[in-house]
């Protein structure tokens, strides 16, 4: 467990006054509150962070256990004491209210035990009640496994959460789970859990949005003389009809075999298949001899 | 329209301990929108969160009314841009092997 430097976090000095503690957590806090920078984890720990040193400097009692035994925490048999003594009578009061979070460092709890309820942050030291901390969490998907719904099981904070992943989700899409964050503070509601989905590119297929994009080799002759091609999509083969004099690059739309719609049930993009011509190699005599006839027609 | 999607301002007020004039400054400069259904002033449930949210910028970091709505503006083009983020990395997903 390493040794956290409240000081440093803050950037004060430690004859810092209280005014200048709180002036330099207003000040950091600005910069990193979760409400003004979403979906930014680093903020998230970094607020995290000024939470606990502003907890422990703008309280004098706490400040000045920190001040006594903070480096030598490991070897202070005083303060083991004053841990025990602590653990059977104190209780922190205060009303800790931002969404940033309630989670502290292993240096903080070990010193100043767990959830003691904050005081800081707060000018005044309301007891407001306050919705709980929003959780974040990220679910990896393959592409066939974004095709379709399906339930998947999260564990977020050691709990179990169930959820139905609709098929269509996108790369980068969120969706919130109301009420799986944190607790709330003083008997306010529990915070939401925002999963970002992150859908992994797949080898054969590219997505765009409902549509999918497929580049599918053609030999020479059937892109000269025109037939069929079977084509593999995440629905099953498709026989797909090749035109005569089909060229390099040509590109045709598979209608309704692209990806599903999210949330619209039945409703599907289309699938863009570009044809790839494979020149022959390993000619014969005969062969050569017969483009070379060509060649001269 | 249905009352449960609806909060009473006065019990919002007196839930998280702000003043009425406050939650009324911010309907004034069109940052939250209220209903009134019979003289009792609500707002919509699901207008909450975002409520909560300059609540918190307002008593935590000590912002003034000019700055949460500045703070608002921002951060509605954040969300806007990281979704066009979104959107041009999936595109390029496209251009990648």
């Amino acid at each position: 467990m390493a040794f956290v430097d409240y000081y440093q976090i803050l950037g004060i000095q430690k004859t810092a006054t209280e005014k200048e503690i709180k002036a330099a957590y207003r000040k950091l806090a600005r910069k990193y509150h979760p409400d003004v920078n979403p979906n930014d984890q680093e903020a998230q720990k970094k607020f995290q962070e000024l939470n606990e040193a502003n907890e422990v400097l703008s309280d004098p009692e706490k400040r000045k256990k920190y001040d006594q035994y903070g480096k030598d925490w490991e070897h202070g048999e005083e303060y083991e004491k004053a841990r025990q003594a602590r653990a059977s009578s104190a209780n922190y009061g205060g009303g800790f209210s931002s969404g940033g979070g309630d989670n502290f460092s292993d240096f903080f709890e070990s010193m100043f035990g767990g959830n003691s309820g904050f005081g800081g942050g707060r000018a005044g030291g309301r007891q407001t009640k306050f919705r709980g901390q929003d959780y974040q969490a990220e679910v990896h998907l393959t592409l066939t496994e974004a095709y379709e719904t399906h339930k998947q099981t999260l564990t977020v904070n050691g709990k179990n959460i169930r959820i139905t992943v609709p098929a269509g989700i996108e790369n980068g899409q969120n969706i919130k789970i109301s009420g799986h964050g944190g607790a709330g503070s003083n008997g306010g509601p529990n915070g939401d859990l925002f999963i970002t989905f992150s859908v992994a590119n797949d080898e054969k297929f590219k997505r765009l949005k409902n549509d999918l994009y497929l580049t599918a080799d053609l030999d020479l002759y059937t892109a000269v003389l025109g037939g069929e091609l079977i084509i593999e999509t995440l629905s099953g083969k498709v026989k797909l009809p090749v035109k005569a004099e089909t060229q390099n690059g040509n590109i045709v739309r598979l209608k309704g075999k692209g990806f599903p719609v999210y949330k619209q049930d039945g409703q599907f993009g289309d699938l863009y298949v570009t044809f790839n011509i494979k020149i022959p190699t390993d000619l014969t005599e005969k062969q050569k001899e017969l483009f070379t006839e060509l060649s001269k027609s | 329209m249905e009352t449960d999607q609806l909060i009473s301002i006065d019990i919002f007020c007196n839930h998280y301990k702000v003043e009425y004039s406050f939650v009324q400054s911010l309907q004034e400069v069109g940052l939250i929108d209220t209903v009134f259904v019979q003289e009792t002033q609500y707002i919509h449930l699901p207008q909450l969160q975002k409520l909560e949210r300059m609540i918190r910028l307002h008593d935590d970091l000590d912002v003034n009314l000019e700055g949460i709505e500045v703070v608002h503006h921002l951060l509605k083009r954040v969300e806007s841009m990281q979704g066009e983020i979104v959107l041009l990395k999936n595109r390029l997903r496209l251009y990648e092997s």
